[in-house]
């Protein structure tokens, strides 16, 4: 059962790749992506971490999506096709699959031991208690990070407006 | 096993089409797809090692892999705000592809 | 005093830092560049000075400078008594020719080069005779080389003085290679350079180590001493501003040979082969060298193959075992010497030439320099009771009582120094005048005064024989009557030809007898030994560059550059094919690296 369930999730996940793979159109492309996402967070329910789930949902669906959905829009193309169609690529296709065999075979003896899936759970004041605490420096950087990057798109924007 | 296997196989996906798209939104797309990839992997091994039945070393491993996920979604929150930006701003100039930034070099 | 001899550094430091100034700030100001070069002068002097008087304060310092696992190399100074000479003749010679300098460079462009240079070569001159040790004295040694050189080719627009610039360079450097293996063999044997520690083991060494090394050293002050048979630089370093010739070609650095010698002496005691040839080298190159100043047109060049001669005169003295004498009669020829050399220029600033047969009758227009000339020639013929006559009388006695051959080509080389003398005096100052200009007046007094200065040294030097000797710790040689009436008679002689002979016929030379012609031209030409050496260095020298030209630079050099050219060009190619901007393409390369990162840590890992 429960491994039905990974599956199935884990086939939304991967379609919604493969649609952001090959989509022609822009706005396929946004809803491969959003398929994507929303697939990854259910995976991260399934392995029982809500509050990553949530914050898939709420920082990716709700906001990153809506960036680009709002990007493609203001752009305000008239053609909405996201180009021409992708032509298979044997070299290119080989040097994924090779990260993807290289990364399996680096992996295998980790993966090896089965998921625990009621690990994570009840760990959100876990996770609480370690941002704010041994992770702090990282959190308090990756704030900074946000800023510089808000500046930074209010910098490549402004700067074109002037021009 | 499976849960890393999905894993490599959608950051694999996502450099796929990271190489192969033509268009800059494609890539910037392909780009989320490998990052979500990385960071379920990343959560998908911190609950194998977070195996500890029950004990606190293993809860707190696994609660550092959610801690570190989220750190990451917010850093790639940051790397698709600046991403789109620049996509924005060279759409304005008629730049759509990847071949029109070919420019862009040292 | 006690200042300046305790810290003798400052002979060195202090015309080092003035020529700094003078060279940065002194460009364009005649008067200020000179000033500068005269506090460097006089500092040396006073260091001197200070060091003959108060033997009690002086001081030899010695500091660590390069530790290595076979001995330290050490650097500072050791101011005994023959530094303390030196420094005096230096400090003396150096202060009058920079005077003499502000007349004669006075329409120099460029007086801050000029004075700045001087100054530098005082400050090298300072270290070389107060260096504690060999490799420091080499220092001061290619020091002075190298501003002799700058100096010799001053005028270096003109390409005779840069011809002879680098000849000089050139020349003394085969002197100064022997000195080097010199250094090397001493470094080998006894496993320091520090001169007093050397000369304290020298005892110990094997015979046959004494003289290789004692040769090796000797090579490298005959360069710098212009001794037969690399004397060939010093009469075309005379292409240099006369008040060079004076200072450094005359008095100071062309005498530091001797100065080494007399530095390493029991080195040179300890192998009776090596003064052996020392003796020989100094009566040849002493005799062979008056022979060709008699024939000379050019008045610096009579006056720099008397240098040479009279250098000879010091060696043979250093070869006979006198070193105390030869110290002696390097102070009263540097007197004499660069006084003769500054009224030369004098002279030639006067009228317009060098060349002695266009001059004649010029003590009537210049009195002042044809008096001082006057004291100068007959200090350098040796009449009592000029300095002259009293180093060269115990030159000549010690070596006599070596060797009576040798003593012998002594005074005969004194009858012909006498002869040079008398010739170049009548020529340039007695008969009629043969020249073109007609306005010929004494130098003014800024050049004027400094020669009055030397022709009292160079009166009164001779008394110093009794201090020079106390200075080096040993007694005075009393005068040798018999030795004594033979030089001078033989030095009168000589004066005497000279001045009949010429009185008579200024243009004598140009109606010899056969016999004498033939000598004479060859004389002239310096036997040739220019010529020689372009056919069997230079040429030769060319000739391999030349081969090696086409051979190593054409073929194989060329060859290696061009072809790393060409593949680099192809390597660049496919390079660029790499870099071409497209940034999947980078991606894609990215990723091949990350495979390859990870399979090899995998596969590490296993």
């Amino acid at each position: 059962m429960s491994a039905v369930s990974f599956w199935l999730i884990a086939l939304v996940a991967i379609a919604g790749a493969w649609t952001v793979l090959v989509a022609r159109e822009t706005i396929r492309l946004i809803a491969g992506l959003g398929t994507f996402l929303l697939g990854i967070a259910g995976l991260y329910l399934r392995f029982a971490m809500p509050l990553l789930a949530a914050s898939q949902v709420f920082l990716y669906v709700g906001g990153v999506l809506a960036l680009f959905l709002f990007a493609i829009m203001a752009l305000r193309r008239d053609e909405d096709r996201a180009g021409p169609a992708v032509r298979f690529s044997v070299v290119h296709a080989s040097v994924a699959a090779g990260i993807f065999a290289v990364l399996v075979t680096a992996l295998r003896d980790v993966g090896a031991a089965s998921v625990d899936v009621t690990a994570g759970q009840d760990a959100v004041d876990a996770v609480g208690a370690l941002l704010l605490g041994r992770f702090l420096p990282a959190f308090e950087l990756v704030g900074g990070l946000l800023f510089v990057a808000l500046v930074a798109v209010l910098a490549i924007s402004a700067g074109e407006d002037r021009r | 096993m499976s849960g890393i296997v999905v894993a490599c196989l959608l950051f694999s996906l996502g450099l796929y089409g990271v190489l192969t798209r033509r268009e800059i939104v494609a890539v910037l797309a392909s780009i989320e797809v490998m990052l979500g990839g990385a960071t379920l992997l990343l959560v998908v091994l911190s609950s194998t090692y977070g195996t500890g039945a029950g004990t606190a070393a293993g809860a707190n491993t696994a609660a550092s892999g959610q801690a570190v996920a989220l750190l990451l979604l917010a850093v790639v929150a940051a790397e698709a705000a600046v991403g789109l930006a620049v996509l924005v701003s060279l759409v304005r100039h008629g730049k759509t592809g990847v071949d029109d930034i070919q420019r862009v070099r040292g | 005093m006690g200042v300046l001899t305790a810290n003798a550094y400052l002979a060195v430091l202090v015309p080092l830092l003035a020529s700094a100034a003078v060279g940065v700030f002194g460009r364009r100001s005649m008067q200020l560049s000179c000033w500068g070069a005269l506090a460097g002068s006089v500092s040396v002097l006073a260091v001197g000075v200070a060091c003959v008087l108060e033997p009690a304060g002086r001081r030899s310092v010695s500091l660590g400078w390069l530790a290595s696992s076979s001995g330290e190399l050490t650097i500072g100074w050791h101011a005994d008594g023959l530094a303390a000479i030196m420094l005096v003749v230096v400090g003396v010679v150096a202060s009058a020719v920079v005077v003499f300098s502000l007349g004669y460079m006075r329409r120099d462009p460029d007086p801050g080069r000029y004075f700045a240079l001087i100054a530098l070569f005082t400050a090298s001159m300072s270290a070389l005779v107060l260096a504690d040790s060999l490799v420091t004295l080499f220092v001061g040694w290619e020091l002075v080389g190298a501003c002799s050189y700058l100096l010799i080719g001053f005028w270096y627009d003109k390409p005779s003085a840069a011809d002879a610039a680098r000849k000089a360079f050139i020349v003394t450097r085969v002197g100064d290679a022997g000195f080097m293996l010199g250094l090397a063999v001493l470094w080998g044997a006894t496993g320091t350079l520090a001169i007093p520690e050397v000369l304290g083991r020298v005892a110990a060494l094997p015979a046959s180590t004494a003289t290789v090394a004692a040769l090796l050293l000797f090579a490298g002050a005959a360069g710098k001493s212009a001794q037969f048979p690399l004397h060939v630089w010093l009469p075309d370093a005379m292409e240099g501003p006369t008040p060079v010739s004076a200072l450094i070609h005359a008095a100071t650095m062309v005498a530091a040979g001797v100065f080494l010698v007399a530095r390493m002496w029991p080195l040179f005691a300890a192998s009776p082969a090596a003064l052996q040839v020392v003796l020989v080298i100094g009566c040849v190159t002493a005799l062979g060298a008056a022979t060709i100043a008699v024939t000379q047109t050019d008045i610096k060049k009579v006056l720099a193959y008397s240098t040479i001669s009279q250098l000879g005169f010091m060696f043979a003295a250093l070869g006979s075992g006198a070193w105390v004498a030869a110290v002696f009669h390097l102070v009263t020829h540097a007197a004499f010497k660069s006084l003769l050399f500054l009224a030369s220029g004098s002279v030639i600033h006067g009228s317009g030439t060098q060349d002695l047969r266009d001059m004649g009758g010029l003590w009537r227009k210049m009195p002042l320099t044809a008096g001082t000339w006057m004291v100068g020639v007959l200090a350098l013929a040796g009449i009592p009771p000029l300095a002259g006559f009293f180093s060269k009388d115990a030159v000549i006695g010690a070596v006599m009582q070596r060797s009576v051959p040798a003593g012998a080509a002594l005074v005969a080389a004194s009858l012909l120094t006498g002869l040079y003398a008398f010739r170049a005096t009548q020529l340039a100052f007695f008969g009629r005048w043969r020249g073109d200009v007609q306005d010929v007046a004494e130098s003014p007094a800024v050049m004027t005064a400094p020669l009055l200065a030397l022709a009292v040294a160079a009166a009164a030097s001779g008394a110093a024989a009794g201090p020079v000797s106390r200075l080096l710790g040993a007694e005075a040689e009393p005068l040798s009557i018999p030795i004594a009436v033979m030089s001078v008679v033989a030095a009168l002689i000589g004066c005497l030809i000279g001045s009949g002979v010429w009185g008579r016929d200024a243009g004598v030379e140009n109606a010899l007898p056969r016999w004498l012609e033939r000598w004479w031209m060859a004389a002239r030409s310096g036997y040739g030994i220019d010529d020689l050496y372009r056919r069997v260095v230079v040429r030769p020298v060319i000739g391999v560059a030349a081969i090696s030209y086409v051979l190593v630079e054409r073929v194989i050099i060329d060859g290696i550059v061009e072809g790393i050219g060409r593949a680099t060009r192809r390597l660049g190619h496919g390079a660029a094919e790499l870099q071409n901007g497209d940034p999947q393409r980078y991606a894609a390369w990215i990723a091949v690296g990350a495979i390859a990162a990870v399979a090899v840590t995998v596969w590490l890992g296993r």
